[in-house]
C-alpha cells in the first residue's frame, strides 16, 4: 500500500508543472488540474472539484489587486456580471455534488460530462483567435455599457502610451457569463477559458483586459467553495499541497515565459487536454457499463 | 515615465484591491500553517492514515467510512477548532470571504448609485448562498 505522504507530494509536485506550464502557455491552471487529477491521482472527483475551485480563486485573489491598480482589470465589468456569476456557480456546484452522489453511478456521470466539457474547451481554444486590440466603435457600444459608462484605460509599455478600451454586447455577454458560472461551479474548472474568449471577441474587450477582468470575475465564484466545505469535500491532504504547488510553479513558470517560445508549449497543453478529455469520457462510459474496461 | 501616473482608475477599483490584498495574504497564512502541523501529525481531526484510506469514495461516503458521520454546512469545522485539519479550513473560509469583504469596501465609493446597487446585489447574493450552503 502506498505511504499517505506519497500524493500529497505528487500533487505538490503535478501542480508545481502545472503552475509553470500555465503562464508560459496562456492556459488557466483549473482548467489542467481537475481533468487531469481525475486521470491521475485516486482522490475523488469531489474533493478534486473542490481544490480546483479554491485554487482557482486563491489565484485570482493574489493577482487582482495588482491588475486593478494597473487599470488592466475593469471593476465595472466586475459589478454588472458579479450578480449574475454569483448566482448560476453556486447552482451549478450543487448540481454537481448531486449528480455524483445521489444518482446511481453519479460519479461516472460527472466524469462523462466532464469529458465532454473538456473537448469543447479544446474546441474553443484550437479556434478562437485572440484580437490584441479589437476596435470598438462608437455605434457599436450598447446603450446598457453606454449607460453605465463601462470604459477604461492603461497604461501599454509596448505601445509607449495610455490606450482607451470601451465595450460592447454587454446584454449577450451577461447571458454567457451566467452559463459559465454553471459550468465553472459544477466542475471546478475555474472559467477562465471562456470568459477570455467571451470579454475580447464578443464585448471587445483589448487582450490584457479581458484576460485581467476574467481573474476579478473568477472571485465571484468564491462562494461555490461553501458547497465544496459544506459537504466536507474540501480537505488539507489535497488543497493545501496544490495551492503550495500552483503558487511557485507560477512565479517559476513567468520567468521560464520571457524565454521560451509560447506557441510550442500552449499546443503541448491543448494536446494534454484533449487527452484528459477523452480519458475522462472514457473512464465515465467504462464506469457506466456502455464500453468495456480499456484503461 | 509621465504618462503612467495619468491613468484614471476607479477608486472603487483602489478600495476593492487593497481589501483584497490584505485579506488574501491573511487567509493564506491561516490556511498553510495549520496544515503544516497537520501534516506533521499534530492534533489531527482525520488521521492522515484513514483518509489515504476512503479519500477515493465521493464525500459523503468518506465522512461515512472515515469518520462515522454526516457532514452537512459548516459545524464540521467550528465544532472543531482544537484539530488543525479544521483550522486550516478557517484559511479557507476567509478566502472565500474575501471577494465579499472587497465589495463591501467598494461601495462607498462607487462613482453612480447604479454601482452601489449593483455590488450590494452581488453581495447580498454571495451572502445569501453561504448560508444557504449551511443549510443543505
Amino acid at each position: 500500500m502506498t505511504a499517505w505522504w506519497y500524493w500529497p507530494l505528487f500533487m505538490f509536485i503535478f501542480t508545481l508543472l502545472i503552475g509553470i506550464i500555465s503562464p508560459v502557455s496562456g492556459v488557466g491552471g483549473g482548467v489542467l488540474y481537475v481533468p487531469l487529477a481525475t486521470v491521475l491521482t485516486p482522490f475523488s472527483v469531489d474533493f478534486i472539484r473542490g481544490a480546483g475551485l479554491v485554487m482557482a480563486v486563491t489565484s485570482a485573489l493574489s493577482s487582482v489587486p495588482y491588475l486593478l491598480r494597473k487599470g488592466l482589470a475593469n471593476i465595472r465589468l466586475f459589478a454588472v456580471i458579479a450578480p449574475i456569476m454569483v448566482i448560476t456557480s453556486v447552482v451549478g456546484g450543487i448540481v454537481g455534488l448531486w449528480v455524483s452522489n445521489a444518482l446511481p453511478n453519479g460519479k461516472y456521470y460527472v466524469k462523462l460530462l466532464l469529458g465532454i466539457i473538456i473537448l469543447l474547451v479544446f474546441f474553443i481554444m484550437i479556434t478562437s483567435k485572440r484580437v490584441e486590440f479589437p476596435e470598438v466603435r462608437d455605434e457599436d457600444v450598447d446603450a446598457w455599457s453606454r449607460k453605465l459608462g463601462i470604459v477604461g484605460e492603461w497604461y501599454e509599455p509596448s505601445l509607449e502610451r495610455i490606450v482607451q478600451y470601451k465595450i460592447k454586447n454587454l446584454p449577450v455577454g451577461m447571458a454567457m457569463f451566467g452559463v459559465i458560472g454553471f459550468v465553472a461551479g459544477m466542475f471546478g474548472l475555474g472559467a477562465g477559458w471562456a470568459n477570455v474568449p467571451l470579454l475580447n471577441l464578443v464585448m471587445g474587450a483589448p487582450i490584457k483586459v479581458a484576460t485581467a477582468t476574467s481573474m476579478l470575475i473568477i472571485t465571484a465564484n468564491a462562494p461555490a467553495i461553501g458547497i465544496y466545505l459544506a459537504k466536507g469535500a474540501v480537505l488539507p491532504v489535497v488543497v493545501v499541497p496544490s495551492i503550495l504547488g500552483i503558487t511557485i510553479g507560477a512565479r517559476i513558470g513567468a520567468k521560464i515565459a520571457e524565454v521560451i517560445k509560447p506557441a510550442f508549449v500552449r499546443w503541448l497543453v491543448i494536446g494534454i487536454l484533449f487527452l484528459a478529455g477523452v480519458l475522462n469520457i472514457i473512464k465515465g462510459l467504462q464506469g457506466l457499463g456502455v464500453i468495456p474496461h480499456i484503461i | 515615465m509621465e504618462e503612467k501616473r495619468e491613468i484614471h482608475v476607479d477608486p472603487m477599483a483602489l478600495a476593492f484591491a487593497k481589501i483584497m490584498t490584505i485579506f488574501t495574504i491573511i487567509g493564506i497564512i491561516l490556511m498553510v500553517v495549520p496544515a503544516v502541523f497537520y501534516f506533521m501529525g499534530q492534533n489531527q481531526y482525520i488521521p492522515l492514515h484513514v483518509a489515504a484510506k476512503y479519500w477515493h469514495e465521493p464525500a459523503v461516503d468518506f465522512w461515512k467510512d472515515a469518520m462515522h458521520e454526516t457532514v452537512h454546512g459548516y459545524d464540521w469545522i467550528f465544532q472543531n477548532l482544537q484539530y488543525t485539519d479544521c483550522q486550516s479550513m478557517i484559511g479557507v473560509l476567509l478566502l472565500m470571504i474575501t471577494p465579499l469583504l472587497s465589495m463591501f469596501a467598494a461601495i462607498p465609493k462607487a462613482p453612480q448609485k447604479v454601482y452601489k446597487i449593483l455590488l450590494l446585489v452581488a453581495a447580498i447574493e454571495f451572502i445569501i448562498s453561504m448560508v444557504v450552503k449551511g443549510i443543505f
